[in-house]
């Protein structure tokens, strides 16, 4: 098995009669992934059998060429942040980290050092000797990444991390996870929100009912989804006449003049052909604007494999 | 090389050993513990009864303070296993009311705000969470039970003849040992009370109920029913029965050592268990 990899063989996870996860087959690469299903989906499962904090019924996981069953050497690469306000509400918020970096087995100097510059990496160090009771939900929200951030790990898990954190936060919040994830770590985050995970992942786990339903960079999911055209907006001064000219020259299903925003919405079964054609009529001088692919989203693509969005 | 080689160095210096690690978890607890003032006055409280063993043992030392007074006076300040015991139950009582005090603050509020999965990838496995949480009460309950226990032994050791130590070290072991099996007993009910029940002040009521009304009820069994069997389910009279064989004092009428240590067994097995089936990392919803 891959040593830079997070690996799911065949796994399956059952709480008694409760379906968690089943048949499993994963294998995540450095960069930012995110899971994303709606409440129920097997996020969570997901999540804490990669902590080794529950263990599958059936298959194998590896972290990084770790088993979860070897916690020690687990956690050493593996910083976790539960989705729950876990922090315990009398300590100080740097208590609070100082205290997991020393369960870690940190010097007291060094754990004081480390919490310090975890706090500081989520904007944090004013309230830092604040107590938790004290903090808003955003702030607990911090609190727990900066704990799991605190002895720099190799690979994160961050179930719902943007929850509760308000819009400039959550920018800041996805830059930092940008830019761990640009450093070569393996950042990977669940949500049921689809419009967030949009445009930080560079992978998406979509689940559903404790399977996976696709998985891959979104582009490549949504070409692997065949039976439903591709949908492209295409602003241009002259849509009706674009329309005309692509049914022309290109494999076009159908297409939908939006006046009010000078618009073409076209669907179309060959991205490739279509693609093509249309670079080519933008040469012509039509005065194509934008091209914009209209259903290249998590949420269309979660509609498209489970019917419904999360 | 990949990416992750070059952007990203792991912390490779040295760690504290795992033991030292845990110790991080009672410290914390200790601090919550101490922090709070009636437990605090509790524990200040649960010092006036040593000392006026430890005055006692003065004047029972001091025979020039009561010469005068006749010979069923003086069998009355011997200091044996009779007054360890008495010291011992006060004691235990003490020891119960500074556990339903401050035992149910230490995992509840774990469980309310589903931190055990913090602590378990730290990692830390779910009997050394439990044992970590129980250093905390143990080292709390220590100071009211077997620490003032042994002072008083080696106080009446000090004080009295050279003999005396020699031929009474048997209240000095029963009393360490009867008191550790009593404070593993209290911690245990006061951890189990603290995972099952999300409010304090319940919790307190519960760790009070087990040891005060059960044994109550293993009264009213054993002479509604004209049974025996109703000392399994009396904490009290069990602990009192093993502190007795212990001292090589006589045993409670009708109790065996072996019942008392079978319903000593029996409580602590099945508190293990409740605390076993609640300590879970990731809780279900089902």
């Amino acid at each position: 098995m891959s040593a830079q990899e997070i690996v799911f063989e065949n796994v399956s996870k059952f709480y008694g009669d409760v379906l968690g996860v089943n048949r499993i087959e994963l294998r995540i690469p450095p960069g930012l992934t995110s899971i994303v299903g709606p409440n129920g989906a097997g996020k969570s499962t997901l999540m804490n059998l990669m902590c080794g904090l529950i263990h599958p019924d059936r298959g194998e996981i590896r972290v990084l060429g770790i088993s979860p069953r070897d916690p020690e050497r687990l956690m050493r690469i593996t910083g976790y942040a539960t989705q729950f306000d876990a922090a315990p509400r009398w300590a100080t918020g740097f208590d609070f980290v100082v205290s997991s970096l020393l369960l870690f087995g940190y010097s007291s100097s060094l754990a004081e050092r480390l919490a310090w510059a975890a706090l500081e990496q989520v904007g944090l160090t004013d309230a830092a000797n604040r107590k938790v009771n004290a903090y808003s939900k955003g702030m607990r929200q911090r609190v727990r990444l900066a704990q799991a951030l605190a002895h720099d790990p190799q690979v994160l898990v961050l179930d719902e991390p943007l929850n509760g954190l308000d819009p400039v936060v959550r920018a800041e919040t996805i830059a930092l996870f940008r830019q761990l994830a640009a450093s070569g770590r393996h950042v990977v985050l669940s949500s049921h929100v689809l419009q967030e995970v949009d445009v930080i992942s560079d992978r998406v786990v979509l689940m559903a009912n404790g399977m996976i339903v696709a998985e891959g960079d979104i582009r490549g999911v949504r070409e692997e989804i065949r039976e439903h055209p591709s949908q492209f907006l295409i602003r241009c001064p002259q849509p009706a006449r674009l329309a005309a000219l692509l049914f022309e020259r290109a494999p076009v299903a159908e297409a939908r003049v939006i006046e009010e925003e000078g618009a073409l919405l076209v669907l179309t079964r060959d991205r490739g052909v279509f693609t093509r054609t249309l670079t080519a009529l933008a040469a012509s001088g039509l005065g194509i604007e934008s091209i914009v692919p209209a259903d290249e989203s998590v949420h269309a693509l979660y509609e498209y494999l489970v019917g419904g969005s999360a | 090389m990949a990416v992750y080689k070059r952007g990203y160095q792991r912390y490779e210096g040295p760690r504290a050993p795992h033991l030292e690690r845990l110790l991080v978890l009672p410290r914390q607890a200790w601090r919550q513990l101490s922090a709070q003032r009636i437990v605090t006055a509790l524990l200040a409280l649960s010092c006036i009864w040593p000392l006026l063993c430890a005055l006692f043992i003065y004047i029972a030392n001091h025979t020039e303070l009561w010469g005068g007074l006749d010979r069923d006076f003086s069998k009355m300040l011997a200091i044996d296993g009779a007054f360890m015991l008495t010291f011992m139950k006060v004691q235990s009582v003490f020891s119960v009311l500074l556990a339903a005090l401050a035992g149910p603050g230490l995992i509840s509020p774990d469980l309310g705000n589903q931190g055990l999965a913090l602590y378990f990838s730290r990692p830390i496995s779910r009997l050394e969470y439990v044992l970590a949480k129980m250093a905390a009460l143990v080292w709390l309950l220590s100071l009211v039970t077997w620490v003032p226990g042994i002072v008083l032994f080696l106080m009446q050791a000090a004080m009295a003849e050279a003999s005396w130590a020699l031929a009474n070290w048997r209240l000095g072991a029963g009393l360490v040992l009867g008191f550790w099996l009593w404070v593993a007993l209290v911690a245990l009910v006061a951890l189990a009370s603290s995972a099952w029940v999300r409010w304090r002040l319940i919790a307190g009521a519960v760790v009070l109920g087990f040891f005060f009304v059960l044994s109550g009820v293993g009264v009213l069994v054993n002479a509604i029913f004209r049974v025996e069997w109703g000392d399994l389910i009396n904490p009290l009279r069990a602990a009192y029965g093993v502190w007795c064989a212990l001292m090589g004092a006589e045993m409670p009428a009708g109790l065996s050592l072996a019942t008392a240590l079978a319903s000593l067994a029996l409580m602590g097995a099945l508190l293990s268990l409740a605390l076993e089936r609640r300590l879970r990392p990731v809780e279900v919803v089902r």
